[in-house]
């Protein structure tokens, strides 16, 4: 069932608003997925206020304390060179949300509108698009990434690149499907019968009504892709040392774990938590907005 | 209905050239000299170019290509550059464990989703229903690498009763080889009558093959949750209660009937996507299937292995989604006649 | 048949499977025979071809194949051990080498050793041009006096005995396996007469040797049957497998367990010269590190025991010049850089930069090396503390040389590179990373001083010992004062083992290869 689409008076949509917070108000999942989005926000603005060993978290060595278990001088112990875990986990914290936002932003901007000129153009264009979207989700992500990293050279900056050109497809797809279904309406006829371009009726009929379902993704998708850098990480293949990044922290504590278990296991708790809140987040949003809608299997 | 599949595999064959040119230019744009990789690490510079001639690396882009596409449909992969033994031999050494894992772990999600879907839909907003969303929802936001390490040093360095990793034993596999028959290891030890490879490659199997099939555990469990709620509503399940079947009857067996068909759709996806999923997991347990072997190629740039496996997974996928859609359409009248 | 039937039976039969396996005990009961040892192992193999070999497999392969001569280990009486040769001797000018060679030996396939398989050994690594044959270059003619006596004619005089042993390129094939092609060998056969066979081979995951019944050396005293060796990369499984007793033998553990490992009743750990050294490589082409004030800064900042203590667990010696501890060549009285900032940051006043320089420098090192990866942090803040602000670019081996390759004016200003001889000679390391080159490949300083070139040339070609020696340490010394390259610290290979594995010898001139032939269980 959709929702009912021809009478956009503020009114209704204030309204629409006002039911949809009352929802997330009352679920108290996703109340605790925003809490920890929140503190993760609030740690990673304020890194060198919120590390007890703000230079450690950045990188300084400290030798006279290598791998020491969590106590209460260091919360969660330290690494092979001395460096506060906890204090580290923090700044990954802020290379961790910057890619993600930096991420969505990409992934969006490329995939919303090609998603948006497939539906509305239909035709030879949607095939096109679609084709060529269809075959890099075909592609294992992975191993495109870790191509596009490997030829560009290990950096953060490479990874992110990485990261979204996989995954703009899943937008374009998502976009096209609820244009296809919205451009058939009523309003959308009326603005073509008043004469408004094609550009016009894309950007100011259908795009804003068809962007609830991309703003879940998009918050579901940031979990991923802190999940997606970190991966990248633990293969080597984002950040560089001695940069905080979760994912490298556990790959490096590989090689203690089963003594001096500490480095991987916050770490990659780290990336658990902010995963799992965004997905709380997300499935909240999603209720909120559409609770009628059935969850469709969209992607993996 | 015909003509829809056959409209299918000319878009697959589309995909898989495409595919094709994405692994070549991939491979031909990652740096280091392929020429210098195969021919060792202190080759003199005259060697390095005796090699280059020798491979073709010389030759314009699109002549490689042509040579590319070429042994591809010879089914000839190339050769490791690092090996010298042939991309292909290599894949099918190392499937067998890969998809042992895979098939163990998609069993394992169906066996623990499934149910747990459907007592939860049964008890939808009681406490439990809430306590089956967020084991869901945890399931799925697990880093794979991480859950192997945690559960490494719960159960082997902590608890001590399983092992770290690999498929077998050393003293095992010694002692009480596994002879070579399908290449899976449980099968072939039952098939031969080796009950003490069998338990061990079992015991082996477990953990890996359960941190693999967290993600899709989560995944199954709410695919099987809101599909089970769907139906509950229906109205032949009202019908039914108001006759008087007892209320497990409907439940696991008329609605489960119905709320199949997506579940399992989710799950063939999921297979799908597992092998790529098995890479950081038989990095950590030290499984020898594709995702050790593609990680050593990786490291050393070792391209022919990399574009042959990337091949691989690709037409994998590709041909999974295939057979889910025709199982969709043959099941859905509404997409077999009507358009796409 | 009713659903609910069938749902119940799957339950069932699942539950009991479930009970079954889990009523399995784990398969590590067994103890591992005593004539079988078990080798955790990181090294693969890369190419099984004798000829070709000239990487991480060369662990095995003196235990297949035998040379004409082997290098002794470092302490010996005498250089040189007698192979397949008896005797050998040099005429005076060190261009004419004549082996006498031992009789009754067999190749693993029957065949026997005789002059012409000797002859047709080295000419088909020669002619293959492959892995290690160039130092088979000063190579004129081979001559077959008789069925027992080789000789030798060089076109320049060059220390021949030390290439016959070398652990690459010099293996003795059999005369059935001279002429198969390289396919042949990779199929995983080989065709040597040392003590053990190749039995079978799963790549990147074990190979298994056997004994060799007719081995020359015959097998009289305690030796293996059977050497089963698992590729095992990870150092926590390696630690571990040694630990529980599946394995005897490891080549790697965890840097941090490695210092206590031989406290634990199971299991010691020996420690030896490698003969393989870092180093960090200036770019004396660009600046700062065309300025030879600011790259003895650099030597005098290197935090050296730092970076041995985290990057190798304190198993190494910090470098005394280019040759490592224990090869010939290596000179102790030469000038060493010990760690001292104060001096480091007088240089950099003198050069002109008392408050530092401006320009990031790019450091880069391979990924693939834990080692490099430790230290670098270490060398980043050291460098800093001099004013020099540099960034870390890890990158893959081959991305790494080939932008040194490049354009020296663009390249890296600092590479790590990690080194081993090819064999036991220092010209080799001398020459491919000092010499001046038109395009640049090893030398990843682009060093050019004529006369660093001639002089090692000359310590090459003198047969005196004494002379090569003195005319060695006078090219180090060119080196260490013009401090092209940092030379941080020769590797000590630690092997770890469980106590009742004996024999096992470390001899350097075979890099981290162990000799299952001497080894036993007691």
């Amino acid at each position: 069932m959709k929702k009912d689409a021809p009478h956009h008076r503020p009114h209704g949509r204030a309204r629409e608003l006002q039911r949809s917070l009352d929802l997330i108000r009352r679920n108290p999942l996703t109340l605790f997925g925003l809490f920890i989005l929140l503190m993760l926000t609030l740690t990673a603005l304020l890194a060198p206020l919120a590390a007890p060993y703000p230079q450690q978290g950045k990188g300084l060595s400290n030798l006279d304390e290598r791998l020491e278990p969590p106590s209460f001088k260091h919360l969660m112990g330290t690494d092979d060179l001395g460096r506060d875990i906890f204090s580290r986990v923090i700044f990954g914290a802020r290379i961790s949300l910057k890619a993600a936002v930096a991420v969505v932003l990409i992934v969006v901007g490329i995939g919303v509108p090609l998603g948006l000129i497939a539906g509305y153009a239909g035709g030879k264009t949607d095939d096109l698009i679609m084709r060529f979207a269809d075959m890099i989700l075909a592609f294992p992500s992975l191993l495109l990434a870790v191509a596009i990293v490997a030829s560009l050279g290990p950096s953060l900056f490479n990874a992110l690149i990485a990261v979204s050109l996989p995954w703009w497809p899943w937008y374009t797809r998502l976009m096209r499907s609820q244009v296809i279904s919205i451009k058939e309406m009523p309003f959308v006829e009326s603005a073509a019968a008043v004469g408004a371009s094609h550009w016009r009726i894309m950007f100011r009929h259908i795009l804003p009504n068809c962007l609830s379902p991309i703003i879940v993704q998009a918050t579901v998708d940031m979990g991923y892709i802190i999940l997606a850098i970190a991966g990248l990480g633990f293969l080597g293949l984002g950040t560089q040392p001695p940069t905080a990044d979760w994912g490298v922290m556990v790959s490096d504590g590989r090689e203690f774990f089963l003594n001096q278990w500490w480095i991987s296991t916050f770490s990659g708790g780290a990336i658990f938590i902010t995963v799992l809140a965004f997905n709380l987040v997300g499935d909240g949003i999603r209720e909120a907005l559409d609770p009628k809608i059935r969850w469709r299997f969209q992607k993996t | 209905m015909l003509r829809f599949v056959i409209r299918r595999f000319i878009w697959l064959g589309f995909v898989l050239l495409g595919l094709c040119v994405i692994t070549f230019v991939l491979s031909r744009v990652v740096p280091g000299d392929p020429a210098a990789l195969y021919v060792g690490p202190r080759a003199r510079p005259e060697q390095v170019e005796k090699v280059r001639a020798e491979l073709g690396f010389d030759k314009p882009l699109y002549i490689q290509f042509a040579y590319y596409l070429r042994d591809i449909t010879r089914g000839d992969l190339g050769e490791s550059l690092r090996t010298h033994r042939p991309v292909v031999t290599g894949i099918l050494d190392h499937l067998p464990a890969s998809l042992e894992l895979m098939i163990s772990a998609i069993l394992i999600a169906l066996a623990a989703g499934v149910p747990i879907g459907v007592i939860s839909a049964k008890n939808e907003n009681t406490a439990l229903d809430h306590f089956s969303r967020f084991f869901a929802v945890a399931s799925t936001s697990l880093p794979s690498f991480w859950l192997a390490m945690i559960f490494q040093i719960i159960f082997f360095r902590l608890l001590g009763i399983l092992p770290i990793g690999g498929r077998l034993d050393t003293v095992v596999a010694l002692m009480h080889p596994i002879e070579k028959i399908t290449g899976f290891y449980l099968i072939d030890a039952l098939l031969t009558g080796n009950w003490t490879a069998f338990k061990d490659a079992a015991w082996h199997l477990i953990l890996p093959s359960i941190t693999l099939a967290a993600y899709s555990t989560g995944l199954i469990v709410r695919m099987t949750r809101s599909t089970m709620l769907e139906v509950l509503r229906e109205d032949y399940i009202t019908t039914a209660r108001s006759v008087g079947i007892s209320e497990n009857e409907i439940v696991f067996v008329q609605a489960l009937r119905n709320a199949l068909a997506p579940t399992l759709t989710t799950a063939g996806l999921c297979f799908a996507y597992m092998l790529i999923g098995t890479f950081y997991i038989e990095i950590i347990f030290f499984w020898p299937g594709i995702g050790k072997y593609i990680t050593n190629a990786i490291l050393q740039n070792d391209y022919p292995i990399i574009m042959g496996v990337a091949l691989l997974m690709a037409v994998f996928y590709v041909l999974v989604n295939l057979i889910v859609d025709v199982l969709i359409a043959v099941v859905d009248p509404r997409i077999r006649l009507g358009k796409e | 048949m009713n659903v609910q039937h069938f749902i119940k039976t799957a339950v069932v039969c699942l539950a009991v499977g479930t009970m079954v396996t889990l009523t399995a005990t784990p398969g590590a009961a067994a103890k591992l025979p005593r004539d079988i040892l078990v080798f955790a192992s990181t090294d693969s193999v890369t190419t099984w071809d004798p000829s070709a070999s000239y990487s991480t497999e060369s662990v095995y392969m003196p235990n297949i194949y035998e040379p004409l001569i082997w290098v002794s280990p470092p302490g010996s009486e005498t250089s040189f051990e007698p192979g397949l040769a008896e005797r050998w001797k040099a005429s005076n000018d060190g261009r004419m080498w004549t082996f006498y060679l031992r009789r009754g030996v067999t190749f693993h396939d029957g065949s026997r050793l005789t002059a012409q398989v000797v002859k047709d050994s080295f000419e088909r690594t020669m002619r293959m041009g492959k892995g290690a044959a160039f130092i088979l270059d000063p190579i004129d003619v081979i001559k077959v006096l008789d069925d027992f006596t080789v000789q030798f004619i060089l076109k320049e005089p060059a220390p021949f005995d030390r290439i016959a042993a070398s652990a690459n390129g010099a293996w003795i094939i059999s005369s059935r396996g001279v002429v198969k092609d390289r396919d042949w060998f990779e199929q995983g056969r080989e065709a040597g007469c040392g003590p053990y066979v190749l039995e079978s081979y799963k790549p990147d995951e074990e190979i298994i040797f056997a004994r060799f019944e007719d081995y020359w050396r015959g097998w009289e005293g305690p030796h293996f049957s059977k050497i089963v060796v698992k590729i095992v990369k990870e150092a926590p499984v390696q630690e571990q497998m040694i630990e529980s007793g599946v394995a005897d033998l490891g080549n790697r553990i965890p840097v941090e367990s490695s210092k206590t490992f031989d406290r634990k009743p199971c299991c010691d750990r020996l420690v030896g010269p490698s003969f393989m050294n870092y180093a960090v490589h200036l770019n004396t082409q660009r600046f700062p590190f065309d300025n030879v004030k600011i790259r003895k800064a650099v030597s005098y900042a290197m935090p050296y025991h730092d970076m041995i203590d985290v990057a190798l667990g304190g198993l190494g010696r910090q470098a005394i010049g280019p040759v490592p501890f224990g090869q010939f060549g290596h000179d102790e009285s030469l000038f060493q850089y010990a760690h001292d900032m104060q001096k480091a940051k007088a240089l950099m006043a003198e050069a002109g930069y008392p408050d530092g320089i401006e320009e990031t420098v790019v450091y880069t090192y391979a990924t693939e090396n834990a080692v490099e990866k430790s230290f670098a942090p270490l060398l980043k803040e050291a460098l800093a503390e001099i004013g020099i602000p540099v960034e870390i670019r890890p990158m893959n081996w081959t991305a790494q040389w080939d932008w040194v390759k490049g354009d020296p004016e663009k390249a890296q200003h600092m590479a790590a590179l990690l080194w081993w001889p090819s064999f036991s000679d220092p010209y080799e390391t001398l020459y491919s990373l000092w010499h001046a080159e038109e395009k640049p490949y090893w030398n990843f300083s682009y060093y050019r001083n004529p006369a660093f070139d001639k002089t090692i040339l000359a310590a090459y070609a003198t047969p005196a010992e004494d002379e090569a020696r003195a005319l060695y340490s006078r090219a180090q010394k060119m080196l260490i004062d013009a401090a092209p390259s940092v030379f941080l610290f020769d590797v000590e290979r630690p092997v770890f083992k469980r106590r009742e594995l004996k024999g096992y010898v470390i001899n350097p001139n075979y890099p981290r290869v162990p000799f299952w032939y001497y080894m036993y269980k007691e």
